[in-house]
């Protein structure tokens, strides 16, 4: 009631000052004339009751300013009118102005930019109830996190009591055929709880039931709001109907919303996973996402515990396939984006240092000013004006640049939002959901007063304290030591945090200079790849399967301008992949001896195609089938693995199968050669141990671990690509079977490397406009010295000192600066570089090419920026100096 | 003392002008004449720290104003206590009326 009134009062106050003011006039007044007439009944003249009046009561002018000023909307007048002057005095100074809102808004709208992306990509919850209590399980094994093997999935799903769902999917891909062209379509395998895991209601129709998830049920699938509007064209009807995926009639029982995509995989459809008695046995196959939502009351600590001691009984109970194996848990969050943690938060440390740089380049500025305005703070402090209420007025001002620089900030980073969006990396999720909302507008906000307060505060306070006496004394205008050292301290500080960010930048630049120049391991001029995935019902027989892979790369290889056509179950730079334990002939069987290793399936002529160096024995032959001795062809880096310093060439090891004589019946594989390491998961990545199978000698059961799935190798003789010829070609051989993902190696190479670039080209941007930023701040801060020195060297001009002698001794001073920034920056930069170790290929953070290279630029940048003032101080004519003022 | 009144306990004032004006509705000058007459001349209240006052009692709700006519028939301003006012009065004067006898005590014994 109270809070009301006083609202109320004070907005009376503000809105009609005048009438609000005229009464407390009007009341003044009468108590002046009461209180005189009464001392004028005593006998005293008017005039002398009046003063009387004024002895005792006080001067009632004073009385009316403690009355205005006792409500909290004097406050709010005095800040509107320091605003208003702010802008009056910045209006009078447009150089100044201009400078420092341009400088500003460069600061802020990096910043608004930066934090835009962060906040859509990082710290957004993600589309689902309370994502913070759902969490992500993973195996752990050597060091790696696998995904879940079906029957660690279904054993921690009896045993465990930590979660209200435990559920599991893993991603696929599918021939969809729907109304037109056969397209590939990425989706999931998942439970039927997948969806009450994450709380989320299908917009339209119904999920899975438990009795759709058997094996052998008529086919269901759940449709994304996507694929629905886009694909199918938003037919309403579509509940119920079939459409054929993977060349079967599948009935559509219901559609998730846009929003749906709780692993950020642009998943696209659904079906169930309809696991068989077979899969739930099998221990051994780890690819399972598994997803969980812990029960109310339970901590992640717990549900690990929990997990820990299941994990030591399947040890137990599965000893060859469980050996060494535990489960971790993660919350989703972290591990759907932890990976996007380390970069994000580097580009907002880069904007944020970048707007430190700014502030204090404005803060110099600022200072500058202060000096010439002396006087005209002194007098308004003689005039009585208290420090509070200037130091209000100075950081007043200062609003009011924090103000524009925002504003202009805000449009600077629109603009900068829209191209992340359209040239990011599109690896990156959720970026596309970038944009300036309230979230974001009210980050740059606080960021624009934060700074306008921060580079306002020192040099205000600096005024404030200024004493009168001195300011009319010292009209010759030299002193003012403290001062030059603060703004000194200043730049030196700008120096060394646009080093930290040239340093960081300069390593990443090194790195992908580096990377670029690495071998893939195989000739990627002239290759197109595309994937070609058969149907399981079609195709279900292995050989007739690998026929239909054969005959399509015998009539791919008749197209004009093709050289040769291979098959491959992954290509490089493809992603994904599988991988099997290899144990050495000799050794015992267990497995810790297991050497983990990424298998190829080829065809013969694969090697050949791709360009891979063979560096001993031979390439695969036609005649290498499953009637003959099983072979297999070892990378570098496996050889070195398996056989330190030995031939691997005639050496044997075990994979893949088991024997006639069941489980541990090995079957061997005969090296009969050695090729170069390829590049195979980006050029930036580790070589892993790999191996090559030829397609006529793969166990049947292969063809399920690759999902009937190969990329199709070829190579042309340069000219045109083929991408029509090939479809057709494709279709031709394998009706309604589309090749997608297709591209030319070179632009598989360069997506991989897309995001590093990608980061090292915003860095490189920001520590450019650090550098610009920090050589004006030293420009400024020695033109000033300069001015502010014009006597003293006209008189050691006109004692007989050489151009060249003040012309040193004003390089002196920059470069000292710069030295002594530079000092502090590298000593920064060597421990803030070590962050970015993860990020860098070949170059160690602390690179001394890097650094010095850096150091050098900067030095150099600083050294011209002080030769300009240095050369006006030569132009002093000693006598206009020595007349001056 | 001429200028202690202002000195004192800020509630202080606010007590006695609410007492002052639990008799009938008064004016600002009225107001201070009727304090100095009964304090028998220990206060003179500076019209700054006065009219802060009315400023402050108002905005509380203790006081409110209209413009009317006085006896010699000028328009002024005259504060009237409120109900809100009134209680606060009288809890205050009680609160007053302990700390006075404490404070007589402590300063009896000692």
């Amino acid at each position: 009631m109270s809070v009301l009134r006083n609202i109320s009062s004070g907005l009376r106050s503000l809105f009609r000052k005048e009438q609000v003011s005229q009464e407390l006039d009007e009341e003044l007044n009468g108590f002046l004339e009461m209180a005189a007439k009464e001392k004028m009944k005593q006998g005293m003249s008017r005039i002398d009751a009046l003063r009387a009046v004024r002895l005792e009561r006080g001067n009632l002018e004073v009385t009316k300013e403690v009355v205005r000023a006792a409500g909290w909307e004097s406050f709010v007048e005095t800040l509107w009118q320091d605003l208003r002057h702010g802008q009056r005095v910045l209006c009078k100074s447009p150089g100044f102005a201009a400078v420092a809102v341009i400088t500003l808004a460069l600061g802020i709208g990096a910043t608004t930019a930066i934090f835009s992306v962060v906040n859509a990509v990082l710290l957004r919850p993600l589309a689902m109830e309370e994502p913070a209590h759902v969490v992500f399980v993973q195996e752990t094994w050597q060091g790696i996190f696998p995904g879940l093997s079906v029957g660690n999935f279904a054993d921690l799903k009896r045993e465990s009591t930590s979660f209200a769902e435990l559920c599991a999917s893993n991603n696929a891909s599918f021939n969809l055929e729907a109304r037109e062209l056969p397209e590939r379509v990425d989706g999931e395998i998942a439970t039927p709880n997948y969806f009450t895991t994450f709380g989320v209601q299908p917009i339209a129709g119904r999920v899975f039931t438990a009795e759709e998830d058997k094996p052998g049920q008529a086919r269901v699938v759940v449709i994304s709001e996507r694929l629905w509007r886009t694909r199918l064209h938003g037919d309403p009807s579509i509940v119920g109907q079939l459409i054929r995926i993977n060349g079967l009639p599948t009935t559509v029982v219901g559609i998730m919303p846009r929003s749906f995509d709780p692993l950020l995989s642009n998943s696209n459809l659904w079906v169930p996973a309809a696991y068989t008695a077979e899969q739930l046995a099998d221990h051994d196959s780890h690819y399972l996402n598994v997803m969980a939502r812990l029960k109310p009351g339970t901590s992640q600590g717990q549900a690990q515990s929990e997990l820990n001691v299941i994990a030591r009984r399947l040890q137990q109970q599965y000893p060859m396939d469980n050996q060494d194996r535990g489960f971790r848990l993660q919350p989703l969050t972290t591990a759907l984006l932890g990976d996007q943690r380390l970069s994000l938060r580097m580009m907002l440390a880069a904007v944020g240092v970048l707007l430190l740089i700014a502030c204090a380049n404005i803060a110099n500025l600022q200072l500058a000013r202060s000096r010439t305005r002396q006087k005209e703070i002194a007098l308004r402090a003689a005039l009585g004006a208290s420090p509070n209420r200037i130091v209000r007025q100075l950081l007043a001002e200062n609003l009011v640049l924090g103000i524009a620089g925002g504003v202009v900030g805000v449009f600077l980073a629109y603009w900068a939002v829209a191209w992340i969006i359209a040239h990011g990396p599109g690896e990156i999720p959720r970026l596309d959901q970038s944009r300036i909302d309230a979230g974001t507008l009210a980050f740059g906000c606080a960021v624009a007063l934060l700074s306008g307060f921060l580079f306002g505060l020192a040099p205000a306070l600096r005024s404030a304290s200024t004493r009168l006496s001195e300011v009319f004394k010292s009209s010759t205008g030299i002193s003012g030591g403290s001062r030059d050292r603060v703004r000194s301290l200043l730049v030196v500080g700008e120096v060394s945090l646009a080093l930290i960010l040239m340093a960081g930048a300069g390593l990443l630049i090194r790195s992908a200079l580096l990377v670029s120049h690495l071998d893939p391991g195989f000739d990627a001029a002239n290759v197109v790849v595309g994937r070609v995935g058969l149907p399981d019902p079609g195709y279900h027989d292995p050989a007739v399967a690998r026929q239909t892979f054969e005959r399509m790369t015998t009539a791919a290889a008749t197209l004009p301008g093709v050289e040769s056509v291979a098959v491959v179950s992954r290509a490089p730079l493809a992603g994904g992949g599988s991988s099997n334990g290899l144990l050495a002939e000799g050794k015992a069987l267990d497995p810790g001896n297991l050497v983990n290793s990424q298998l190829q399936i080829i065809s013969p002529n694969y090697l050949s195609t791709a360009r891979v160096p063979l560096k001993a024995g031979r390439d695969f032959a036609p005649q290498d089938t499953r009637d003959h001795t099983l072979v297999t062809i070892v990378n570098e880096t496996l050889a070195r693995t398996m056989w330190p310093g030995e031939n691997p060439i005639g050496k044997r090891f075990a994979c893949c199968e088991s024997g006639p004589k069941g489980h541990m019946d090995p079957v061997w594989h005969e090296v009969v050669g050695m090729v170069a390491d390829v590049r195979a998961w980006g050029l930036d990545r580790q070589v892993q141990p790999e191996f090559y199978m030829p397609l006529a000698q793969m166990p049947p059961s292969a063809w399920d671990w690759i999902g009937r799935t190969m990329d199709l190798v070829v190579r042309t003789r340069g000219g045109v690509i083929p991408i029509h010829e090939l479809q057709s070609t494709v279709a031709s051989v394998a009706p309604a079977v589309p090749i997608y993902r297709l591209s030319t190696m070179q632009q598989k190479i360069s997506s991989t490397l897309e995001r590093s670039h990608f980061d090292t080209f915003l860095l490189a941007i920001f520590a450019t406009t650090a550098l610009l930023l920090s050589s004006v701040g030293i420009y400024g801060v020695l033109s000033y010295m300069v001015a502010q020195r014009t006597r003293d060297i006209g008189i050691r001009m006109a004692l007989g000192a050489s151009q060249a002698q003040i012309v040193c001794d004003v390089l002196g001073f920059g470069v000292r600066l710069a030295g002594i920034g530079l000092a502090i920056g590298l000593l920064a930069a060597l421990a803030a570089t070590r962050l970015l170790s993860s990020l860098l290929y070949g170059v160690r953070p602390t690179d001394a090419v890097t650094f010095a290279a850096v150091s050098l630029i900067l030095l150099v940048v600083a050294l011209i920026a002080s030769y300009l003032p240095a050369r006006r101080a030569t132009r002093v004519d000693p006598i206009v100096a020595l007349r001056y003022e | 003392m001429a200028d202690k009144p202002s000195d004192l306990v800020q509630g202080t004032l606010d007590m006695l002008i609410l007492k002052t004006l639990a008799l009938e509705p008064m004016h600002g000058y009225g107001i201070a004449v009727r304090l100095e007459q009964m304090s028998k001349g220990v206060f003179r209240l500076n019209a700054g720290s006065l009219f802060v006052a009315f400023h402050r009692l108002q905005r509380d709700g203790l006081i409110r104003s209209e413009w009317k006519a006085t006896e010699n028939s000028r328009r002024a301003k005259y504060y009237v206590l409120t109900d809100h006012g009134r209680k606060r009065l009288n809890s205050e004067t009680r609160e007053w009326g302990r700390q006075v006898a404490a404070i007589a005590r402590i300063l009896e014994t000692s």
